[in-house]
């Protein structure tokens, strides 16, 4: 038609280029080069330390290099322009691509069965014909069976002498790409989700201190954009007095408790392996009143309005000995007891037993020495408290009765020659508890990408879309079965059963 | 019984299971065929108990911690998975071919954890492992990697079954020449010092990496490219496997695994005397010389077997639309994992990069087949490369590169 023709050369230059855009990004070869690039890029961040201090880098590399990376961004390479850019190029492939084929795919999985002519089931990939004796109406019933028999629902269908039994299995293995394509999409939303409203921080909490704020590694991106715009300020505090920008939680967190548990050794004596890290946390709203605690661990975090607390490391606060909390009781009535708490150096008068104990001594990690009851003391990397000691004098008025040695882990009796026992409760205050404190309102769509993203390739790799005809002819009496069918993945699987299916008919 | 006591009896039966399917390959029999594959299957339902009874083990020790998590725990697991993947295809294709490739690494494997002395003390767990991720995640990556491990042994048949002559000899020629120019030039420029070491291996990797795409793009018109490339893989991989095993017999008796990762083939290539580093360059190059020249008479044996190149192409599809979704839930069982311990997801650490370029590799496998023109050898060439990337993943991240998999857990 001569007007088509002159609206189609009339195309605007728009219109050519979105297409040639469309195509573009719709193309397999596309997303392949995508991948390809990807990988190679993807070993750079791994062969170059990220995200280190300067002065390793000139360690490591000339002057000229460390430029020539900066510039490039290898010392960042995950977060830089470029790499993000790549990624937003695969996002929109991906995108492109699903919006490209599903509706054609969608007409496949809603195309009505139709009977097929010669022609139709020549086409197709697995044929088999038979001959039949005993009639049309037998042949149909026995295709029936059969067809029933591996499990396929078939629909009928009539003209003339010719009747055709169709049917398909596991149309629904057509969506398998779309899920898994969809889930990746998924996954980068998710992620941006994160970055824009989420954040990352830090907050080193000493034994029973408690902040309202975390210290930020990342800003949300929307607060420090709506900052920006003017449109809103952000609520994250610059001038903190350590300089790192601080974000207040609404809320006060507290440190109620610290510790470390090691692995005990066949005596019961700690090993100094850790094998586990936990605190007790409080959480207390801005007017001081208690919503709740938990005791979190490393793989067990805590969570209060979209924040989340993780055990991550711990450490000495400096300059601070904290207090040793010991307990008495009296040897005839071990149920009951008086707790006292005292900081070293300081003596306390115990109305109990009508002494004053005067801690003379600390070490995180003393040894007993089970025969001699010898008590060395050692010192620790990082003091570590692996097996806390003090040393105790005990006192009546000013006299020194006895003095001796408790320890968290007792091996051997420790020296109690009155009437009492005195017992190691805990060292308290010297150490804080390092979180690591994320809010990521984007992982659920995260995590939403994953599930599909493991389901989505079992359906479209194990799945497969299968549709046979069976075919019903009358030729003199006798029937001519023509059974014919495709499949579109897992084909030797197909023929398999196709060769199945032709059996139970023709036996 | 032992665990201990159960490896061993396991890993016998894989010694005579591989010595079956090697005489069955040779001789053709069917009871030959049939006792190898039983073998193989009691060595598999022995290691399976001994797996269980290493788990009860870490109960009676109070440990109580799933037996996946240590080098030596990790290797008998790969062996496990590779076994279970082999047996399945045997099953479903009703080929005994590849038990003679198949078993032989399991085997060597096992012997391999035997003499090199690798602790096999269960350790306790730090508090980051501590989580019932540690038993999803490595279980679900570890099948995944045996599924690889199967895809690369019948796709390195595969290309041997493609390939029709292996050009002049000129090609060798030029291929000794360049390994022996490359080895000076690397010593070389190693003895220079970091920078340059560096230069030399990123260089290098370029190189190589720039084969692959070349041969990925052209390979199926450069058949005798492909030959070359064929025989390197294969002598990397035996050549690799021998030379780790003569280290780590030498330094048996000293070495934990952080030394043996200091002095990784100081018995052979990085030795002290030039004398022994020319004796294994020598090695290597009579190797290579060796698969180059007698590959084709190894193609000769497999024709008796009428194995088509579609039915292997088939196999390697089949064992990569295994292992990628493995490989991707084992991605995320570590994602999920680390968001639980530590509040990310992904942190861009070398292992978890390097597994996603893997994924990558396996992905690009994956979609080539529905670009125009690429073919059978490209597909095994990517398939071949994908293989390298996980052992790199498995071994070389943890060997070379440092990170959270180091077990440093927490700062």
């Amino acid at each position: 038609m001569p007007g088509g023709q002159v609206l189609e050369n009339q195309k605007g230059l728009v219109e050519i280029i979105s297409e040639k855009i469309w195509k573009f990004l719709s193309s397999v070869k596309l997303a392949v080069v995508l991948l390809i690039i990807l990988a190679i890029v993807s070993v750079i961040g791994t062969l170059i330390a990220q995200n280190e201090a300067p002065e390793q880098y000139l360690r490591e590399y000339s002057q000229a290099t460390v430029n020539l990376f900066e510039t490039l961004g290898f010392f960042d390479m995950y977060h830089t322009w470029w790499f993000v850019f790549l990624l937003f190029l695969l996002t929109a492939n991906l995108t492109v691509c699903t919006l490209d084929r599903f509706p054609h795919t969608w007409k496949i999985i809603t195309a009505p069965l139709k009977p097929l002519g010669d022609e139709g089931l020549k086409a197709l990939p697995f044929k088999k014909e038979i001959t039949f004796k005993g009639g049309t109406d037998k042949a149909e019933e026995r295709a029936a069976k059969a067809l029933a028999a591996h499990g396929y629902r078939f629909i009928e269908s009539r003209e003339g002498g010719t009747a055709q039994l169709i049917t398909q299995k596991g149309v629904y293995s057509r969506f398998g790409v779309y899920i898994t394509h969809i889930s990746i999409l998924l996954v980068f939303t998710g992620a941006l989700i994160g970055a824009f409203f989420g954040f990352k921080a830090f907050l080193n909490l000493p034994e029973g201190e408690a902040s309202k704020f975390v210290y930020l590694r990342n800003e949300p991106m929307w607060d420090r954009i709506m900052a920006t715009l003017g449109i809103a300020a952000s609520p994250v505090i610059q001038n903190t007095q350590g300089g790192v920008p601080a974000m207040p939680l609404g809320y006060y967190v507290r440190c109620d408790n610290f510790d470390v548990d090691y692995y005990l050794d066949a005596m019961g004596m700690p090993t100094g392996m850790p094998s586990e890290y936990h605190s007790t946390l409080s959480i207390f709203d801005l007017e001081g009143q208690k919503i709740f605690d938990k005791r979190i661990r490393v793989n067990d975090p805590l969570t209060h309005h979209g924040v989340t607390f993780y055990q991550s490391s711990y450490g000495a606060v400096p300059d601070r000995a904290g207090k040793v909390i010991l307990k008495i009781v009296l040897k005839n009535n071990p149920s009951e007891g008086e707790t006292i708490t005292l900081d070293p150096g300081q003596a306390q008068y115990v109305r109990s037993i009508d002494r004053t104990i005067r801690v003379l001594n600390f070490a995180p990690y003393g040894v007993r020495d089970p025969a001699t009851r010898q008590v060395a003391f050692y010192h620790t990397d990082n003091n570590e408290f692996i097996n806390p000691t003090v040393e105790l004098g005990v006192y009546q008025g000013q006299k020194q009765v006895f003095s001796t040695f408790v320890m968290k882990h007792e091996a051997g009796e420790p020296v109690m020659p009155e009437n009492y026992i005195i017992r190691f409760v805990g060292v308290w205050g010297a150490r804080y508890t390092g979180l690591q404190v994320t809010k990521d309102p984007g992982v659920w769509v995260v995590y939403t990408g994953f599930i599909l993203l493991c389901i989505g390739p079992l359906i479209a790799f194990f799945g497969s879309h299968k549709k046979l005809w069976v075919r019903i002819q009358d030729h003199k009496g006798q029937a001519m079965i023509t059974v014919a069918g495709s499949a579109n993945r897992n084909r030797i699987g197909f023929e398999r059963e196709f060769n199945a299916v032709v059996d139970d008919i023709s036996k | 019984m032992q665990s201990s006591m159960l490896f061993t009896i396991a890993t016998l039966a894989y010694l005579a299971a591989m010595v079956f399917y090697i005489s069955f390959l040779s001789f053709k029999k069917d009871i030959i065929g049939k006792t190898a594959t039983i073998v193989t299957l009691s060595g598999f339902v022995i290691q399976t108990v001994a797996l269980f009874v290493r788990w009860r083990e870490s109960y009676q020790m109070d440990i109580g911690r799933v037996p996946l998590s240590n080098l030596y725990e990790s290797l008998v697991f790969f062996t496990w998975s590779t076994v279970l993947i082999y047996l399945i295809v045997e099953y479903k294709y009703k080929t005994k071919i590849f038990g003679a490739f198949v078993l032989p690494v399991v085997f060597l494997a096992l012997a391999f954890i035997n003499v090199a002395g690798i602790s096999t003390d269960i350790t306790p767990l730090v508090p980051a492992l501590k989580s019932n991720w540690l038993f999803y995640h490595v279980l679900i990556s570890f099948l995944g990697y045996a599924a690889f491990g199967v895809a690369f042994s019948v796709c390195i048949i595969y290309l041997l079954n493609d390939m029709e002559d292996r050009g002049s000899p000129v090609n060798l020629i030029v291929a000794l020449g360049l390994i022996a120019g490359l080895a000076t030039l690397g010593y070389m420029m190693g003895a220079a010092g970091g920078n340059m070491r560096r230069v030399f291996w990123y260089g290098l990797g370029s190189l190589f990496l720039a084969w692959v795409v070349y041969l990925t793009v052209a390979g199926a018109r450069n058949r005798t490219q492909v030959y070359l490339f064929w025989s390197l893989c294969v002598t990397l991989a035996v050549g690799l496997l021998v030379a780790m095993g003569v280290d780590f017999v030498l330094f048996k008796n000293v070495a934990t695994q952080e030394s043996f990762r200091k002095h990784m083939f100081e018995s052979t290539f990085l030795n002290q005397s030039v004398g022994v580093r020319l004796v294994s360059w020598v090695a290597v190059a009579a190797l290579f010389t060796l698969v180059w020249t007698q590959g084709l008479k190894l193609k000769t044996l497999f024709k008796q077997y009428t194995l088509s190149s579609d039915m292997l192409e088939e196999i390697t599809y089949k064992m990569i639309a295994v292992g990628w979704p493995l490989l991707t839930a084992g991605i995320i069982t570590g994602a999920v994992w680390a968001n639980s311990a530590w509040g990310t997801y992904w942190g861009w650490d070398p292992k978890e990069t390097w597994s996603l370029i893997t994924w990558f590799i396996y992905a690009i496998y994956l979609h080539a087949r529905y670009v125009r023109g690429w073919k059978g050898t490209q597909m095994a060439v990517i398939a071949c490369l994908g293989f390298l990337s996980v052992i790199f993943t498995y071994l070389g991240v943890n060997l070379v590169l440092s990170g959270l998999h180091s077990y440093g857990g927490m700062n």
